[in-house]
C-alpha cells in the first residue's frame, strides 16, 4: 500500500532528526556558563565545601568531556532511563514518572484548543473571505487582530478574575474540585468546568492568527483561474467554496497548524501556570526556576517526540487531502 | 518629498490605508513615550519616594491614574517606564535575529544545492522545536539572568523565520537580468550579494522585523511573568506577575499594564500588515 510505505519512510527520516534535535537541546543547556552543580549549591546560599562538589559533579559524570556526557545521557534515555529530579519540590523523584502524571493532562488542553480553533478560524474564515470587506468580514478580522496581539497570560487572568473571581461561573484552580469525590458523569462534568478556561484563554489568541491565515489563503485560491472557470461552468456557488476552493485553501493551513505546534504549547505553559492545571507546561517552568536540568531535559526529549509525532500526522493528513502528492 | 519612485508610491498606498495609519500612530507614540519618560512619568524610579509601602494598593484617582502596586508603585510611572526595556530588548532581539538571517539566508539562497539543503534542513529542525520550551530551557540554565543575556539568547534562537523571508527572497532575485549582467562583468559574489541582491530584499526584511518586534514584545513579557526574566529590571511582565496575587482585590495592578503590552504589539502588528500591503509583497515562509 502506497500510503503505509508513505508512512513509513516519513517516520525514518523522524530518526535523525530527532536525535539531531536532542543535541540541539543538550548543548543548549551545556553551553550556558556556569555548571549546574555549582549553580544548584549557590542557590541554597551555603556553598558546601569544594570537594563535595567536585564529587556530586563525578558521580552525575559532569567531568567527563561533554560529548561523552550526551552520548551517555542518550543511551540511557533510549532504555527509558530519564534519571532523577535534582533540586526544588519534586527533588529524587523519576523524571519519567513526573513527566507521565501530567502528559495527558497537556494533551487534553492542547487537543481541546486545538479542534476547537480549527473549527471556529475555518467555518469564520471561509466566511470572512466570502464575503470579503462585509461588516461581518471586517468585525472578525478586526477582532483577530485584537486576540492575536493580546497578551495571552493577561487575557487568562481577565477571564479568571472576571468568570472565576467575580462570576464565580468557573473553578479556578485545577483540574478537579478537591476533596469531592466525584464518579462517572459526575466527574466528567467536573474535569470539563475546570477545563473550561484554561482551553479558552489558549484558544482565543490561537484562533485568532489561525483565522487570518485561512482567510487569506482562502483570498488567494477565490482568485485564481479555476474557480472562475467552475463557476462559469454554472456549478452553484455553494459546490465553488466548498470543494473546489476551501480543499485547496486547507493545504497551506494544514502545513503550519504542523509546524506551528509550539504556538499552542506555549500558551498551554502559560495557561497551566496561572490555573494550577497539573500539566507539563507548569513542570516545565518548575523545572526551570529550579534549574532542574535532568527534569528540563526529559521534558524537552518528550516535548520534541510530541512535536514529530503531530508534523507526521501533518504529513499524512495533507497526503490524504492532495491528490497531488506522490507517496 | 519625492514625487515619484518607489517609496513615493508606497507612502501613498500606505497612506490611504486607514489602519496601517492608526498603527503607526500607536508605534511613534510609544517610542516618544519611552523616550520622554522622564518628562510624562509623574514619579521615577531614581527618586526617592518610587517605593513607598504606606501608599501600597491605591486605587486609581486623580493622584494616582491607574492605581499603586503592593510596593506603592505609581503604575501609570512603572508603565511609562517601563516601556523603555520592553521596544529596546525587543529591537535588541530582531536585530541579532536579523544579522544571523541575513547571513545564513543569503549563503543558503545564493549558492542553493547541498549548502542550501544542509542550511534549510537545520532551520526546519530549529523552527520545529517549540520556541519558549527553547527559550525557558536556555534562559533557565544562566547563573544571572540579565536581560542582556535573554536578548541575545532569544535573537539566537530566532533567526529561523527571517531566514527563510531572506532566502525565498534570494532564490528569485539570484535569476534577474542584473544579478546576470553583475555576473558577466566578473562582479565578485559578495559584491553581487551585498550591492544588487540585499538592498532588493529590504521590504520583506523591515515587514518581518516589524512583526517579529510585536511577538517579541509579546514573548519577553511572558517569560517576565513567568519568573524567568531579570528580576532586577522594570518590565510590564514582571508587574503582571506581582499583581496577580492581588487579583481579587487589586486588579489594576495586572490590568494596566496589560493594555499597554496589548496597545504596543497591537500598534507593530498593524504597522507591519500595512507595510506589508503597501510594498505588496507576499511573505513566503
Amino acid at each position: 500500500m502506497a500510503l503505509w510505505d508513505y508512512t513509513v519512510r516519513r517516520t525514518i527520516i523522524l530518526i535523525p532528526m530527532f536525535f539531531l534535535s536532542t543535541v540541539v537541546i543538550f548543548s543548549l543547556i551545556h553551553l550556558a556558563p556556569g555548571d549546574p552543580i555549582e549553580i544548584m549549591f549557590t542557590e541554597t546560599g551555603h556553598p558546601p565545601p569544594r570537594e563535595v562538589i567536585d564529587q556530586v559533579r563525578k558521580s552525575l559524570g559532569l567531568d567527563r568531556p561533554i560529548y561523552v556526557q550526551y552520548l551517555i545521557w542518550i543511551k540511557k534515555l533510549l532504555r527509558g532511563d530519564f534519571g532523577f529530579s535534582y533540586g526544588g519540590p519534586f527533588i529524587g523523584q523519576s523524571v519519567l514518572d513526573l513527566i507521565r502524571s501530567r502528559f495527558w493532562y497537556t494533551i487534553m488542553l492542547m487537543f481541546t484548543a486545538q479542534v476547537l480553533a480549527l473549527v471556529i478560524a475555518i467555518t469564520l474564515g471561509v466566511i470572512a473571505a466570502v464575503k470579503q470587506y462585509s461588516i461581518f468580514d471586517n468585525v472578525c478580522s478586526i477582532t483577530a487582530l485584537f486576540g492575536y496581539s493580546m497578551p495571552n497570560f493577561w487575557f487568562a487572568l481577565i477571564l479568571m478574575l472576571v468568570f472565576g473571581l467575580k462570576l464565580g461561573v468557573f473553578p479556578i484552580c485545577g483540574a478537579s474540585t478537591a476533596g469531592a469525590d466525584f464518579t462517572g458523569f459526575a466527574a466528567l462534568s467536573d474535569l470539563l468546568r475546570h477545563l473550561f478556561l484554561p482551553v479558552l484563554s489558549v484558544t482565543v489568541g490561537y484562533t485568532a492568527w489561525l483565522f487570518r491565515l485561512v482567510r487569506s489563503t482562502m483570498l488567494d485560491v477565490l482568485s485564481q483561474d479555476y474557480i472562475t472557470t467552475a463557476r462559469a461552468k454554472g456549478v452553484r456557488e455553494r459546490v465553488v467554496v466548498y470543494k473546489h476552493a476551501l480543499r485547496n485553501a486547507l493545504l497551506p493551513v494544514v502545513t503550519v497548524v504542523g509546524m506551528r505546534l509550539g504556538f499552542i504549547l506555549s500558551g498551554a505553559v502559560v495557561s497551566e501556570v496561572i490555573f494550577a492545571w497539573p500539566g507539563m507546561g507548569r513542570l516545565a517552568v518548575t523545572f526551570a526556576l529550579n534549574r532542574d536540568y535532568t527534569g528540563l531535559m526529559g521534558l524537552s526529549v518528550i516535548i520534541v517526540l510530541m512535536v514529530y509525532i503531530a508534523n507526521l500526522v501533518t504529513d499524512i493528513a495533507y497526503a490524504l487531502i492532495d491528490p497531488r502528492i506522490k507517496y | 518629498m519625492f514625487r515619484s519612485g518607489r517609496a513615493y508610491i508606497v507612502w501613498m498606498k500606505f497612506r490611504r490605508n486607514r489602519v496601517s495609519i492608526i498603527g503607526a500612530f500607536i508605534v511613534i507614540s510609544v517610542i516618544l513615550m519611552a523616550l520622554l519618560a522622564p518628562l510624562l512619568s509623574p514619579y521615577s524610579p531614581a527618586q526617592e519616594g518610587w517605593i513607598d509601602p504606606p501608599r501600597k494598593f491605591l486605587p486609581p484617582s486623580n493622584k494616582h491614574l491607574l492605581g499603586t502596586d503592593h510596593l506603592g508603585r505609581d503604575v501609570l510611572s512603572y508603565i511609562i517606564w517601563g516601556s523603555r526595556p520592553s521596544i529596546l530588548a525587543a529591537v535588541g532581539v530582531v536585530a541579532i535575529e536579523t544579522a544571523i538571517a541575513l547571513v545564513i539566508g543569503s549563503i543558503a539562497g545564493y549558492y542553493g544545492g547541498i549548502i542550501d539543503n544542509v542550511l534549510m534542513r537545520f532551520t526546519d529542525l530549529i523552527l520545529t522545536i517549540p520556541n519558549l520550551i527553547l527559550l525557558i530551557v536556555a534562559v533557565s540554565m544562566f547563573k544571572v539572568r540579565s536581560m542582556v543575556t535573554i536578548v541575545i539568547v532569544m535573537g539566537f534562537l530566532w533567526w529561523p523565520w527571517m531566514t527563510r523571508v531572506i532566502r525565498s527572497q534570494f532564490l528569485s532575485l539570484r535569476e534577474s537580468m542584473y544579478v546576470e549582467a553583475a555576473k558577466s562583468m566578473g562582479a565578485s559574489d559578495l559584491h553581487i550579494i551585498l550591492h544588487h541582491i540585499i538592498p532588493n530584499c529590504i521590504s520583506p526584511i523591515i515587514v518581518t522585523a516589524t512583526i517579529d518586534i510585536a511577538a517579541a514584545i509579546l514573548s519577553l513579557t511572558t517569560l517576565s511573568f513567568l519568573g524567568l526574566g531579570d528580576p532586577r529590571m522594570i518590565n510590564w511582565g514582571t508587574l503582571i506577575n506581582d499583581g496577580r496575587r492581588y487579583l481579587r482585590s487589586a486588579w489594576w495592578i495586572t490590568t494596566f499594564p496589560g493594555i499597554a503590552i496589548f496597545i504596543t504589539t497591537l500598534g507593530f502588528n498593524l504597522l507591519g500588515d500595512g507595510l506589508r500591503d503597501a510594498f505588496d509583497i507576499k511573505i513566503r515562509g
